[in-house]
């Protein structure tokens, strides 16, 4: 996304002042005015928490799987409304399946985060329902607006998606052969630079009154409003990941929260401070963890009622 | 610690409470004493349960929680470990981290010793007195993030550059490798940053920077880089590689003596007998083996020999489109594989393998292994290109003479004097392994060394001269042959091309086969068969356009309404050169060709080009560009052919459009990203 946008707007910051008449530009051109008027909202998106961690590298696994399980909705209900409108003239010229579409490429992707029975274990979130909803809703009822959700999402895919691709590789050390990152690699597309040259030329064979092309460019905007909801949301469910990962685990180890089992440097001052400390630190250890205080208070309110009864 | 204590104390209270009250009426009931205890339990809980917000851990607070006795002097480190080579990294996302962990492991290799060090973590001011150790070399391997800036932890290293004016680095050897994306506008803005202002403090460059480009392939730029670097810091230093004078082998030769030859690699791809069972889909794993049903010279005189190449596509449910590339597997010619293994006096039939020694490593094998020597110099093993000079270098060792073994360590050194050698010696006179093993008697590799070292051999591909509408198929080729003499006397061939002019059609059974895939491309024409369109391809550049013009003369037959067609095509004699003239000719006359333009450069005093027929026609063509939508494809040379349309193009734009030198270079700028302009070129 970045990439385009920025080629697409440098070249129409520079290129100097307007003629009368006939623009030597054509900002009647479509794929220039997507450009234009989502140019705003694109800057917002890339400016997104979420976003700018994923591009410097901190992305956890299961945050990236679940961005993977949204885009796989989200897919699936584009390319099937594409399918639907493969013929109709306001999306024809843009049928590009086997270079473009991502629904398989995504299907593997879950099976291999997920295993065999991916499909039971993965559902559609709030967010990204909201946004597959409105795919399908302009499928069926104003198949020209689909041109936008295509737009943002296949021209994003192949530029910046591409970088998220190799941050993603490296930051969760996923295997070289491709594995998991299918969605990103694009096997019928040799230049991501040409074909997105192209798709452009066929945006731009569409017939449409410059009503139709302004609710276009609305469109496109609404649709990378939808993805940054799903990008708030995913945010949002890494905040209780977090919370998650400090709470669970037994015993817990420094304010960090981590296994003490795994720690050289704890079990090489236990093994020389010798077992009772040992003993005392795991009691302290249950005693810090919620469940442990249940079961301690619970234990406490039992013996006292015991030896209440006992002593009776 | 306090609640705990309390809740114990509370269990002990409970139950002590009990005796006390034992000798008289029980002041509290069983039922008051148990609900009494779980009131409490359960205080206890609620108490407990109240814990603060934990802190979410910063990133950064786990790289400075240090111990306090952690060294920040390099220095220091380094003469402690006897270390000569430190490597800092400015990495974000791990990859820089990772190169320059690389790197100082390589170092012993060469019989030095590396550190990789976060420049976070050190007094990078040091680096002034980094010559203190003796043939010290500081590696920069230095990221690029986000608009030109430094990665985090590069950040203060970054100031401290900008703001020592009067530190003195001389002294300070150092070389930068740089990691970087092109499609961001400061592409390497870091790397190149620090390569410089080193220098303008006085330090010492002892190697080129290094270039990376993560949007095409950064790992291949960083060993391609790192090939050269290491050579030359050797002879920098002075330094001979490291213990036995032999340098580390990747692989470890494994000779077969009775292997079934059903296991034994004949010049497959991927998958063992995928020649023999052919079995869909095709690609550069798996490609499928064409029988060439035409195979005729295209010039009717002069020294070339230009080819018009069909292959059979027949139930290999191979599709195509017209534009589209095909990609074939050309083979080595089998005089020069024979030749090789003469001059290196071994068995070519031998049947062998090369593992990999890092068992970690996803590439087992140089190429697809058990196989024979014969069979990897012919189908696997790129013999005609000039070697690098990495590969000289390992070879060096294997020439017995010292006057050649110094010469080809110098040709692998980047010592102006070793650069200008290779240059000449190796670039300049088109001397390949064959011609260098000749000319140095002295020099005598192993085979599988020498196997080992060899860049594989390529897929070539060629833009499809047919149309799938009207040859659905046939996929067809147009090709020149690649044939020069060398100032050494030899005769150089192009290895696919003389490979495919060979590829005969036979009358007998036998059918000579071409492996091959089809690479999708952009090239394509108008969606709206109404667009005019205007096609420049000199030479073979006329190949994708034979499959434009067969397309046009279909849909026009399809009763659709087709836009004006123009070529614009040149050569050197109308007698010799001039290709596909029957059917270019007869396009013209059923009106598939609109305007049929040449330019026969050599055909008059002065040079005609098809730049030249552009500016003829400019008041025509500026008005289907600019009014009428029409698309442009460039097909050919990419140096200077392309470069002189683009100019001529601008030129009309300027003088028609009425604008400006910018104005019209960002007009035909423009045409190029809306899809108007397309170029398959190749240099």
């Amino acid at each position: 996304m970045s990439a385009d946008k920025m080629a697409t707007t440098a070249s129409a910051n520079g290129a100097g002042p307007v003629n009368e008449g006939k623009d030597t530009l054509s900002p009647e051109d479509l794929s220039e005015l997507l450009a234009a008027g989502t140019k705003e909202v694109h800057e917002k998106a890339e400016n997104t928490q979420f976003v700018k961690d994923f591009l410097k590298g901190r992305i956890r696994k299961e945050l990236f799987k679940l961005g993977a399980v949204a885009l796989y909705y989200t897919y699936t209900a584009m390319e099937e409304e594409i399918e639907r409108n493969k013929d109709h003239p306001h999306f024809a010229p843009l049928y590009f399946p086997t270079e473009l579409h991502r629904r398989e490429a995504l299907a593997r992707d879950l099976e291999y985060f997920y295993g065999p029975d991916w499909q039971s274990e993965v559902s559609c979130s709030p967010a990204a329902q909201r946004y597959v909803d409105r795919i399908h809703e302009v499928g069926q009822e104003d198949p020209v607006l689909l041109v936008s959700h295509a737009y943002t999402r296949y021209m994003g895919d192949l530029s910046g998606g591409q970088v998220l691709k190799k941050v993603a590789q490296r930051a969760m050390k996923l295997p070289p052969t491709g594995e998991g990152l299918e969605f990103y690699t694009f096997d019928g597309i040799h230049s991501a630079k040409e074909f997105k040259q192209l798709y452009r030329s066929r945006m731009n064979v569409l017939v449409l009154d410059e009503d139709t092309k302004k609710r276009l460019v609305a469109e496109a905007v609404k649709a990378f409003q939808f993805n940054m909801e799903v990008f708030d949301e995913l945010e949002e469910i890494g905040k209780t990941i977090q919370e998650d990962v400090l709470d669970a685990g037994m015993p817990v180890h420094g304010a960090m929260g981590g296994d003490i089992s795994k720690c050289p440097y704890y079990s090489a001052k236990m093994a020389a401070a010798g077992g009772s400390e040992y003993a005392c630190q795991l009691a302290m250890a249950v005693l810090r963890h919620p469940t442990g205080q249940v079961l301690c208070a619970a234990l406490a309110a039992a013996l006292a009622g015991f030896a209440a009864w006992y002593l009776m | 610690m306090q609640r705990v204590n309390m809740a114990d104390m509370d269990a002990d209270t409970a139950a002590h409470t009990e005796p006390s009250v034992e000798e008289e009426e029980p002041f509290f009931s069983n039922l008051d004493l148990l609900l009494f205890s779980l009131i409490v339990g359960l205080v206890v809980y609620w108490y407990m349960s109240r814990k603060k917000p934990e802190p979410i851990p910063e990133f950064k607070k786990l790289d400075t929680a240090a111990p306090a006795a952690r060294e920040t002097s390099f220095i220091e480190k380094m003469k402690k470990t006897g270390k000569n080579i430190i490597v800092f990294y400015g990495s974000q996302t791990g990859t820089g981290e990772e190169f320059a962990n690389r790197l100082s492991k390589d170092a012993q290799r060469y019989g030095m010793k590396g550190m990789a060090a976060d420049p976070e973590e050190y007094e990078m001011a040091e680096l002034a007195r980094l010559s203190q150790i003796e043939n010290s070399l500081a590696i920069f391997c230095m990221a690029t993030y986000g608009e030109g800036d430094p990665t985090d932890n590069a950040q203060d290293f970054y100031d401290w550059l900008q703001e020592i004016d009067d530190e003195d680095l001389s002294g300070l050897n150092y070389t930068v490798f740089a990691l970087g994306n092109k499609t961001y506008e400061h592409y390497n803005a870091m790397g190149k940053y620090v390569d410089k202002r080193l220098e303008e403090l006085g330090a010492k460059r002892i190697f080129d920077l290094g270039l990376g480009d993560d949007d095409g392939n950064l790992e291949e730029d960083f060993v391609s880089w790192r090939e050269q670097f290491w050579p030359s810091v050797c002879e920098h230093f002075g330094v001979e590689a490291s213990g036995d004078d032999s340098s580390i082998r990747q692989y470890e030769l494994k000779e077969h003596t009775d292997l079934n030859m059903n296991k034994v690699y004949s010049g497959e791809m991927g998958r063992l007998k995928s020649f023999e069972v052919q079995k869909p889909p095709y690609d550069s794993k798996n490609p499928f083996l064409a029988p060439v049903t035409v195979n005729r010279k295209l010039n009717k005189a002069g020294d070339r020999h230009l080819m018009h190449v069909e292959l059979d596509i027949t139930g290999s449910k191979i599709r195509y489109d017209s534009g589209d590339h095909v990609a074939v597997f050309p083979t080595n010619d089998s005089a020069m594989v024979n030749k090789l293994g003469q001059i290196l006096g071994v068995d070519l039939d031998v049947v062998i393998s090369l593992n990999n020694l890092d068992e970690e490593s996803n590439k087992k094998h140089p190429f697809p292994c058990p196989t024979t020597y014969r069979t990897a110099l012919t189908h696997y093993l790129d013999i005609s290109q000039p070697p690098r000079t990495n590969v000289l270098y390992e070879l060096a060792q294997y020439a017995s003479d010292p006057k050649d073994q110094e010469n080809m360590r110098r040709m692998s050194s980047s010592s102006p004097e070793g650069k200008a050698l290779y240059h000449s010696w190796v670039q300049g006179a088109c001397r390949n392994i064959l011609a260098i093993l000749e000319d140095m008697p002295s020099l005598r590799p192993p085979v599988d060394h020498l196997c080992e070292l060899l860049p594989r051999l390529q897929a070539r591909y060629y833009s499809i001269a047919s149309s799938s509408k009207v040859h659905p198929d046939r996929i067809s080729i147009c090709a020149v042959v690649v044939e020069y003499e060398t100032p050494t006397g030899r005769t150089n061939k192009g290895v696919a091309t003389n490979w495919l002019k060979n590829k005969l059609v036979t009358d007998n059974g036998h059918k000579s086969t071409v492996p091959m895939f089809i690479r999708k491309s952009q090239f394509r024409l108008p969606f709206k068969t109404t667009n005019p369109v205007i096609m420049i391809g000199p030479g073979t550049g006329i190949a994708p356009f034979m499959g434009f013009i067969q397309e046009r003369g279909w849909l026009k037959e399809q009763g659709k309404e087709v836009g004006e067609t123009l070529l614009y095509f040149g050569c050197r004699y109308k007698n010799e050169d001039y290709i596909y003239q029957e059917e270019l000719e007869e396009a013209e006359k059923k009106g598939v060709l609109t305007q049929l333009n040449i330019a026969f450069s050599r055909d008059q005093e002065q040079k005609v080009y098809v730049q030249h027929l552009l500016k003829n026609s400019k008041e025509h063509l500026w008005k289907l560009i600019h009014s009428d939508n029409a698309h442009i494809y460039v097909c050919g040379d990419a140096k200077n052919m392309a470069k002189d349309v683009q100019t001529a193009l601008q030129d009309i734009a300027e003088e028609l459009g009425g604008m400006t030198r910018t104005q019209a270079t960002d007009y035909v700028k423009k045409l190029m990203t809306k899809g108007r302009y397309s170029q398959d070129v190749w240099t």
